[in-house]
């Protein structure tokens, strides 16, 4: 019985390297579908016809199709996605530079998602039409639908007003006069350090962004919450307990909301595409300088290699996350762990 | 209407499924503001050209004497960096997301709903093939590869609008695939196979009238997401073309003047607002009324 969740999770793995596999294939296609000459677009429009010939053998161009995707496929499976055209560096170099700092902002976002949004659904659902209820289900509303940049803008329009020293841009004070550590992550590498000074500008400027990129699923969470602990109250269980006069905080907090918290974790996963989406637009406005901002500089110079690992990368963020919420899902709910079992 | 007078009224009437259908609906104020926001935004974006106060406004005027004016009576959104009334651009400006999401989900829904339906009931391998292509789909940020497919392409709404649509149609393919297959594993399915009754009847006329709610409702909160999805793009700079108005660009030109003229960047972002909470409400108002599962 206790192999079970492994052999699930692994199986798991397995589908999802399938979709990666997949998606890869997709990726490759859509570059070579793209108009315009990789070969003429690296050397440039003074190049001689014999160069951009000479480049593209060189490329491996003139290949088969499937030779050039194993070729492409082997290279990325080693961390090898080529050079960038814009910064003229390795893809993956680039990348190593820039994802932690999404990351960073990704999982700070989550944390303020179910920070807020799971209190906020278990009030809603405690006190049903009243209104706190009403009041949350209006943020909930407003967060599913308002824009993202709309929320950026406003937060950081808001802070220019009132605290004007607080800062809206970047992720630290130029004046500190620190440039990241080992992880990547500034407020671990502020306590690696040991620069309280760090942290404490690293932890501000992370706020802001955090909290606007969290909106959207603070909205949805909030919903599911809501439904599943509306839902669970009806269940017999529940009502034993009640009739056996166990106090309403217990049965809240011990049994209703282990319970009700299986679906929003599994929502976590699929707005995790958006999350990502949103980081975009996000770090765009915030100047964040991560992997998003790298991405759109990447779309906008229609810089293939840098674009396809881009995209691939979004897309493994997305597999990774799914994984964890898999497992974490494996944890709350018995039911999951039994049915391998079966 | 109370409820002993509506009994009344239906035992003249047939208590018809369309009856009970519009006393539920009608008695749901946020389905019904709804849908008052979303006709009156259709009625806005189709009539643009006529109630927009300063409709020249659209194309490439400037009027610099009239330069970032704070919201007046001439011009009640105020003027952007060049002298044009906000209001008439925003207005002008729905008309491109309501095309954006009559171009992705006028394509998307129909194919995911016929590959959905035909994924659920034929099973086998056509099964295996679409639910995996919906699966690999799926695990792409729809923003990414929409700004992805339609830069490398040519940033243009066509484009846009190609590239949501790229991925749309599998979200409506997995809840179709759903409902298709426990449908058709019904007694009445098994029965109309037995008596002689075609696939393509038992798929159009057996299981997909089973869908309808679900795909209203999908769709109705699909269009706020594309709408939402549309202006980030646009936001970005991957819409269409600057003179032409659109909400998202419209937010991004007013942010380079923002901590001073902050009525730029939030006339139009409410004007989206506005748009994406009606479909919202009505498509949370459908469900109730349906009484569909999310």
């Amino acid at each position: 019985m206790q192999q079970h969740p492994m052999v699930a999770i692994l199986r798991r793995l397995g589908a999802f390297i399938l979709v990666l596999v997949a998606l890869s294939v997709m990726i490759f296609i859509l570059a070579r579908v793209v108009p315009g000459d990789p070969a003429r677009m690296a050397l440039g429009p003074a190049a001689s016809q014999a160069q951009v010939a000479q480049l593209r053998a060189e490329m491996g161009m003139n290949d088969p199709l499937l030779s050039q995707y194993l070729h492409y496929a082997w290279n990325a499976v080693h961390g090898d996605f080529g050079m960038s055209l814009v910064s003229q560096r390795p893809v993956t170099q680039d990348l190593a530079e820039t994802v932690p700092a999404t990351v960073e902002l990704v999982l700070a976002s989550v944390i303020f998602m179910f920070a807020v949004a799971i209190p906020l659904g278990v009030l809603t659902a405690q006190y049903r039409d009243r209104w706190v209820d009403v009041l949350g289900r209006l943020i909930s509303l407003t967060g599913v639908t308002i824009p993202s940049f709309l929320v950026a803008i406003s937060l950081q329009l808001l802070a220019a007003r009132f605290w004007p020293s607080w800062p809206i841009l970047g992720r630290l004070d130029h004046g500190l006069n620190f440039h990241g550590g080992p992880t990547g992550f500034m407020l671990i590498d502020g306590v690696l350090a040991w620069r309280w000074d760090v942290v404490a500008s690293a932890a501000q400027h992370l706020i802001l962004p955090a909290f606007a990129l969290s909106i959207a699923g603070i909205g949805q969470i909030t919903r599911i919450t809501r439904a599943a602990m509306l839902e669970n109250q009806r269940k017999d269980h529940v009502l034993t307990l009640k009739s056996f006069g166990v106090p309403e905080r217990v049965i809240v907090f011990r049994y209703l909301l282990k319970l009700s918290s299986i679906a929003p974790v599994t929502i976590m996963g699929l707005e995790f595409a958006s999350l990502i989406g949103n980081a975009f637009v996000i770090e765009m406005i915030f100047s964040w300088g991560g992997f998003a901002s790298y991405g759109l500089e990447a779309i906008l110079h229609k810089d293939l290699n840098a674009v396809s690992a881009v995209v691939l990368v979004s897309g493994l963020f997305f597999i990774v996350a799914n994984l964890i919420v898999d497992v974490v899902i494996t944890l709350l709910d018995p039911r999951q762990r039994q049915k391998g079992g079966r | 209407m109370s409820d002993a007078k509506m009994l009344l009224d239906a035992s003249d009437r047939e208590m018809s499924a369309a009856y009970m259908m519009w006393y539920r609906y009608s008695r749901k104020p946020a389905a019904v503001i709804g849908t008052l926001i979303v006709l009156s935004a259709i009625a806005m974006a189709v009539f643009a050209p006529w109630i927009a106060p300063h409709p020249k406004d659209v194309g490439t005027v400037v009027n610099f004497r009239a330069r970032h004016h704070a919201p007046e009576l001439a011009h009640l959104f105020g003027t952007d960096q060049v002298g044009r009334d906000i209001l008439s651009r925003a207005l002008f400006g729905m008309r491109v997301s309501l095309l954006l999401v009559l171009g992705v989900l006028g394509i998307s829904v129909p194919v995911g709903t016929v590959l959905g339906l035909v994924a659920g009931y034929f099973g086998g391998w056509v099964e295996r093939v679409i639910t995996g292509l919906t699966n690999v789909m799926l695990a792409m940020p729809p923003l990414v590869l929409a700004l992805a497919v339609s830069n490398l392409l040519e940033p243009t709404l066509t484009n846009a609008m190609l590239a949501i649509t790229l991925q749309w149609w599998t979200w409506h393919a997995r809840l179709i695939y759903a409902v298709s297959k426990s449908v058709a594993a019904e007694d009445y399915i098994e029965a109309a196979r037995l008596s002689g009754a075609g696939p393509l009847h038992i798929l159009f006329r057996e299981i997909l009238p089973n869908c309808v709610s679900v795909i209203s409702v999908k769709t109705t909160l699909d269009a706020a997401f594309v709408i939402l999805l549309g202006a980030t793009l646009s936001f970005l700079g991957f819409g269409v073309k600057p003179p032409t108005p659109d909400l998202g660009s419209m937010v991004a030109a007013g942010r380079q003047f923002m901590p001073d003229y902050w009525g730029e960047v939030l006339c139009p972002g409410a004007a989206v607002l506005y748009v994406t909470l009606g479909f919202n409400l009505l498509g949370d108002g459908l469900r109730d009324m349906f009484d569909v599962e999310s």
